[in-house]
């Protein structure tokens, strides 16, 4: 079956869309609402989409007895195309593998994200940034330098769980994504109208006075970085999973630490919907460029593959200058509804 | 709670030597001194925010010394800040809520789950309003905390600490800022509260003439240490008191 070009682009659009907003929600965990600013993203997608490259396709090769003298690490390529000729017979073993590997990449964002919360315990903004930046980048270079993990410089190809759908596999992949990122949003609104929720405002405001209402910062802000890090993960397998393969140098801090940040910043900082309009923004905005760009190439006296990343950069500085609260500032979070504690506690009287 | 030879210094400079004090249960006692006698970093050692060289500090029997200060909260025992500190992007009410005690809602298995947490947030909603409309805030229980005057923001700090259901409250400077009529009445406040819910206030003030009538004992420090204790026209009295104000 053939997927038309504009039906391409638009699930093509609504792949990178979603993906990008579990990261995106994940900082937002973070900063948005806990104030800590995680310039070292990448490392907990990384963790994940390193954890497709290591993962499935050894853990198939066992099940399916593929000769072990052929290294996964080097010869991926053959190891895969056996995989997924069986995988593409075998719906239940493929979502099962797809699965098992989300589970196995939270573990790994989990202690991805203990360890990025250890200097978080002790540095304040400017310092943690600087080292959790340090933190993403290491795990790139790692994997680019020890081929065992994700077959270093040449990358490996990864199982396909979706390649029983045939024709359509991306249209699969792509609702398996989409949906992945929805729960991730409604699991994220439902934890901000939680007393959890207004905790992680009060610390992010001043976490010496929530210190001093009882507040254990440490040990909240420590759990948040690993949520927010399962969460990540969590999109970085799945980003692994839909493209087929795991290159190190792919999970560069750009593409995974700064556009996160950027489509944060322009949808609104504290405000799930807001981080969703601004991934959209952004992630169409780029889109078009990219697609477009051969159009406007004659009109530019900069080499074309500079304009989304300039544009964007411009996009943010605007931002920050005339709207530094984002498109959709952040809103309060009550726990219980405003108009029930109106009709509870607040007199017809008292309110005149 | 009970002081004893507490000692703080910061990279040789000693701010705190030999405290020893006692503050009786329910009694209003008020910590003077001039700038730079080591009041707050008094209460800081009292509150985990500084850790103390030596000495001990006894809340109801217990060791708390070098206990971290969400633990000391725990015990009871909790602070106002000089400078009014709310939570800005809170509403008057969630800032108060936020101060309730062991709310299960703030783990992070249990949030998602409502029922295992709401039965104690409207509880604690509740207890804010009584609090709310003693501090006369309740009519702003919807607005921003950043909406408040310097003086609400004071009642805030202050209802905050009392949500906590605190055994004792550490206040600093809570009338600095304040015209004299709303002075008057946040120490009003700290009275009604003494009688009514029976808690200790420990109190650093600047403004004697004000905070004087209600208080029921003073402790008077100078260059870190405590110079002299009692009731209050016996400490005022003191010609060491004295020649630290005047002098000092």
């Amino acid at each position: 079956m053939t997927i038309p070009a504009q039906a391409l682009f638009v699930i093509d659009l609504l792949a990178t869309f979603s993906i990008y907003v579990i990261i995106a929600l994940s900082l937002n965990l973070e900063y948005g609402y806990t104030g800590i600013p995680n310039f070292g993203k990448v490392l907990s997608v990384a963790g994940g989409a390193f954890t497709v490259g290591f993962f499935p396709g050894r853990l198939l090769s066992l099940m399916l007895k593929i000769d072990p003298k052929i290294d996964y690490a080097t010869r991926s390529h053959e190891v895969v195309t056996i995989i997924n000729n069986f995988l593409e017979k075998n719906v239940l073993l493929s979502l099962g593998i797809f699965f098992a590997t989300l589970l196995v990449a939270c573990v790994v964002g989990a202690i991805l994200g203990f360890i990025a919360s250890y200097p978080a315990i002790r540095l304040r903004e400017d310092y943690l940034a600087i080292t959790l930046l340090a933190m993403g980048e290491a795990i790139r270079i790692i994997g680019y330098n020890y081929t065992p993990i994700v077959g270093g410089t040449l990358g490996v190809m990864v199982p396909d769980p979706f390649r029983w759908s045939g024709g359509l596999r991306y249209v699969t992949s792509t609702l398996f994504i989409s949906l992945i990122a929805l729960i991730v949003f409604l699991y994220l609104e439902r934890l901000v109208r939680t007393p959890l929720g207004r905790t992680l405002k009060a610390i992010r405001e001043n976490e010496d006075v929530a210190r001093s209402l009882g507040k254990d910062v440490t040990r909240i802000r420590t759990k948040t970085i690993m949520v927010s890090s399962v969460i990540a993960a969590v999109g970085g397998a799945l980003y692994a999973f839909h493209s087929g393969n795991v290159h190190s140098l792919t999970y560069h801090r750009a593409s995974w630490t700064f556009w996160p940040w950027v489509m944060v910043i322009l949808g609104g900082a504290g405000n799930n919907v807001g981080v969703i309009l601004g991934t959209f923004i952004f992630v169409s905005v780029r889109k078009f460029i990219i697609f477009y760009k051969g159009y406007l190439s004659p009109f530019l006296p900069f080499d074309v593959v500079w304009l989304d990343l300039l544009l964007l950069g411009l996009a943010l500085i605007i931002i920050q200058m005339y709207r530094p609260q984002g498109l959709l500032p952040e809103k309060p979070t009550p726990t219980i509804s405003f108009d029930k504690i109106r009709e509870l506690y607040v007199s017809k009287k008292d309110e005149t | 709670m009970v002081l004893k030879g507490i000692r703080k210094s910061f990279e040789g400079l000693v701010a705190l030597e030999h405290i020893d004090m006692n503050v009786s249960k329910g009694l209003i006692t008020m910590l003077i001194g001039p700038n730079g006698s080591g009041k707050t970093t008094l209460l800081n050692v009292i509150t985990g925010f500084y850790t103390p060289d030596r000495g001990e500090v006894i809340f109801e029997g217990k060791n708390i010394t070098k206990w971290p200060p969400h633990k000391i909260y725990n015990e009871g025992l909790v602070r106002t800040f000089q400078i009014p500190q709310p939570f800005k992007s809170l509403t008057v009410l969630e800032n108060l809520v936020t101060a309730y005690r062991e709310n299960p809602g703030e783990s992070f298995v249990k949030a998602l789950f409502r029922k295992s947490w709401i039965k104690d947030e409207e509880e604690a909603v509740h207890k804010a309003f009584k609090i709310l409309k003693i501090l006369n805030l309740d009519h702003m229980w919807d607005r921003p905390a950043s909406h408040l005057s310097g003086g609400q923001m004071k009642l805030l700090e202050t209802g905050r600490a009392i949500m906590s259901g605190a055994k004792m409250i550490l206040m600093d400077e809570p009338a600095s800022g304040l015209n004299p009529k709303l002075a008057n009445e946040v120490f009003s406040y700290i009275v009604k509260m003494k009688k009514e819910l029976g808690i200790t206030f420990l109190i650093i003030e600047h403004r004697l003439d004000l905070a004087l009538p209600y208080v029921d004992r003073v402790l008077a420090m100078c260059r870190g240490r405590i110079v002299c204790e009692g009731e209050p026209k016996e400490v005022f009295n003191n010609p060491i008191v004295v020649e630290s104000y005047l002098g000092g």
